[in-house]
């Protein structure tokens, strides 16, 4: 938030510029340390930011990566010139920001994006153009669900899942009731995942749509109530989650349900925000690593962010999978032939020729293939909402459903299971 | 007339009565009084964004889109200093005080500029003048995960089985206190008197010597102050989002638009009902995918209804 951060920045400048101390040792690309020079390779991101949600997070982190790349070698020696295109929620400009990107400019790939809209508009684009995108903040169905788009995030649905399947293990959860948007390519999608894991497991489910501007969530947390759910799973970003657990503590519900959240929730201002009558009550996936878990990936990435970015773009989860998604597609370009990289279709081969690359911000291997569908993250953390922060109360787990079949077949024929 | 009016009513309670025995139907009573009083709450934000509209536009002809804005930079900023750590009471003095402020800035340096244009124009102007304060609070107050709680959250009582916090209870005072106060104001006092002669005829009430600009001015202020307390309901009973309260203002004109934008004690009626058939709507596997626009709904049937023959809503002066 631009109040708290701006003293923290400016203080943080004039400490910088009297001390001269350096940022954290960053690691990015070759590492060389040698600025890139020479003909830059285009590389495209598409985000959504405008009232009422933010999905910037991702690409800002991606262009922290690629400025730091591009201060230590860059590709091959070239430096990469990410252009950022802005969908602000509006099919025809996330439309007009791909053909910008992929015909005009003729970006090789386009990393990071993240938004709501964009991918169901422009997956039949990519594909027809032969390009990939490494996008890191997907939401809907059709990014994880079409030829040429590959996330680093989880989305909804996989996340649903985790939360639905920690509840059933380890807090009784018999009947979930999953509240969601009322998108279809988001919240029928992902909610049904949950409902059908609870009745693969001998329980049930149901759930309440709510639209993104409805002043009213009570109506749907009573609909979920009245449907006899034990458990309630707020499948829906952090602020109509945090209204639904308001008008939950209004009729003080706390103590009568289940409380579980996909990963939204996992963001640092909520323990804040919901207060001291929510504590250890309210339990969230997380579908990248916890902050508090500090390997190298982890440690580089704040590092990163610190050097590159700017101090009001945000260190959340879109901002691990932008930086993931960007540290994927370097090391992809710098395996590749340095003639190459400049080819899109080579480019794209290469992408999807991805197999195996691990870091510690994910569970599981990071994989493309050459499939219909992508969903390599489905594995993650789960925490509880305590003391003001969050404790990590299972380490990663893959989360089980039958969703997931088609995903572990192409796992066990690249050889990753 | 009377007898025109009773059949009115009459038909407004048989509609009411059908509409929730018919949404109800095969439903425990406890659950269809569990979303009764649950839609009661909401429909009391309604009224309550709704007769702010109205007030206005009674005073000065102005359909003041800006509304909900003003409420939503009030009660942001109220949650900064609370959050700063600053007085309760203070914070929601500030965000009455910056709505307040919003509303006469418009009202003395753009409104005057518009006075003898059409309503629509004028409406839109509030519109572009919402859409600049939304720009503003949205560049100030990044979108992240707030929430903005006031004392009287913490105390409440149970109604048919659902248990309503004092400030719902407040909210819902609040709107029939200011449509019994504005009603007294208007027809009991001097300036209330010059209102409704501006709202009447704003020609005729300047060649009679009426003080336009003070008129108006009194009129902006009263606006501006129920903007900055219903956006402090909105904040804590809806949620602490620039984009929802700013936009709050649509239902709460379609409830101002069943007073005909004129009779305050409709506007808090239809508020209510608009409120209480959308959560019945949740009861109905059929119905409950045309939630959202029920209130639009309503207002347009109520609007057809009222316009047989008689004078447009929007003109004033058919």
């Amino acid at each position: 938030m631009k109040m708290k951060t701006l003293p923290v920045a400016l203080l943080a400048l004039v400490v910088f510029a009297f001390t001269g101390q350096s940022h954290a040792a960053t690691k990015c690309g070759a590492n060389t340390g040698v600025t890139a020079k020479g003909k830059p390779i285009i590389v495209g991101g598409i985000h959504g930011n405008a009232p009422p949600g933010d999905f910037s997070a991702s690409t800002d982190a991606a262009k922290a990566y690629f400025d730091c790349v591009n201060a230590n070698g860059g590709i091959h020696g070239r430096p990469i010139d990410y252009r950022i295109e802005n969908d602000q929620w509006n099919p025809e400009l996330a439309a007009q920001a791909a053909s910008k990107l992929v015909i005009d400019a003729g970006a090789v790939a386009l990393v990071a994006n993240g938004s709501f809209i964009e991918m169901a508009v422009n997956a039949g684009t990519y594909k027809k153009a032969n390009i990939m995108s490494m996008a890191a903040a997907c939401a809907i169905s059709e990014c994880f669900e079409s030829s040429n788009i590959v996330s680093t995030n989880q989305g909804p649905l996989p996340s649903n899942l985790g939360a639905t399947q920690y509840a059933q293990e380890e807090l009784g959860s018999k009947n979930v009731g999953c509240i969601g948007l009322n998108i279809p390519n988001n919240g029928p999608w992902s909610c049904k995942a949950s409902i059908d894991l609870m009745k693969a497991r001998g329980g049930s489910g149901s759930m309440a749509l709510l639209n993104p501007g409805a002043p009213d969530v009570n109506s749907a947390l009573l609909e979920i109530i009245s449907n006899g759910a034990d458990t309630i799973l707020m499948n829906l970003p952090a602020g109509l989650a945090i209204a639904v657990l308001k008008a939950a503590e209004e009729q003080d519900l706390r103590d009568q349900y289940v409380w579980i959240a996909p990963t939204p929730l996992y963001d640092l201002s909520v323990p804040k925000a919901l207060g001291k009558y929510w504590d250890g009550k309210v339990f969230v996936n997380a579908e990248l690593a916890p902050f508090q878990i500090g390997g190298p990936d982890a440690k580089n990435w704040k590092a990163v962010m610190d050097a590159y970015a700017k101090p009001e773009d945000p260190r959340d989860t879109f901002a691990q999978s932008g930086y993931l998604s960007a540290t994927f597609f370097v090391k992809m370009m710098l395996a590749m032939n340095p003639k190459d990289i400049d080819n899109r279709a080579k480019v794209t081969q290469a992408i999807k020729n991805i197999s195996g690359y691990r870091s510690d911000l994910m569970c599981g291997p990071y994989y493309v293939g050459d499939s219909d569908f992508h969903m390599p993250n489905h594995a993650g953390y789960m925490v509880q909402i305590i003391n003001g922060g969050f404790k990590i109360v299972r380490e990663c787990y893959e989360f089980d459903s039958a969703y997931f079949k088609p995903h572990i077949a192409i796992e066990k024929k690249l050889g990753l299971r | 007339m009377r007898n025109l009016k009773h059949l009115n009513w009459m038909i407004y309670l048989i509609a009411m009565v059908a509409i929730v025995l018919f949404l109800g139907s095969g439903k425990p009573i406890k659950i269809v009084g569990l979303f009764f009083v649950s839609g009661l709450a909401i429909g009391s934000l309604y009224a309550l964004g709704g007769i702010g509209i109205v007030v206005l536009y009674r005073a000065t002809g102005v359909l003041n889109f800006a509304n909900g804005a003003a409420g939503a930079a009030g009660v942001m900023l109220a949650w900064q200093f609370a959050d700063w750590g600053i007085w309760g009471p203070f914070t929601w003095l500030v965000a009455i005080f910056v709505a307040l402020i919003i509303s006469l800035v418009y009202g003395r340096l753009i409104a005057p500029l518009l006075a003898w244009r059409e309503p629509v124009v004028k409406a839109v102007a509030t519109l572009g003048f919402a859409l600049i304060i939304l720009g503003i609070v949205s560049f100030i107050w990044e979108d992240d995960p707030r929430k903005f709680a006031l004392p009287s959250d913490k105390i409440g009582v149970y109604i048919l089985g659902l248990r309503v916090t004092v400030t719902r209870l407040i909210a819902f005072a609040a709107s029939i206190c200011i449509v019994i106060g504005i009603y007294f104001y208007l027809y009991h006092t001097k300036v209330g008197l010059q209102m409704r002669s501006l709202a009447n005829d704003r020609d005729l009430s300047a060649l009679l010597g009426i003080p336009i600009l003070k008129v108006e001015t009194i009129a902006w202020g009263i606006s501006g102050v129920i903007a900055g307390f219903t956006g402090l309901m909105f904040g804590d009973l809806i949620r602490l989002e620039p984009f929802v309260i700013t936009f709050m203002v649509i239902p709460s004109i379609a409830a101002a638009v069943c007073g005909r934008l004129d009779n305050l004690i409709l506007v808090l009626i239809g508020g209510l009902s608009m409120g209480v058939i959308e959560s019945l709507l949740t009861l109905s596997q059929v119905f409950k995918g045309v939630r959202p626009i029920a209130p639009f709904v309503i207002a347009a049937v109520v609007l057809l209804w009222y316009q047989r023959g008689r004078r447009l809503t929007f003109s004033g002066t058919d």
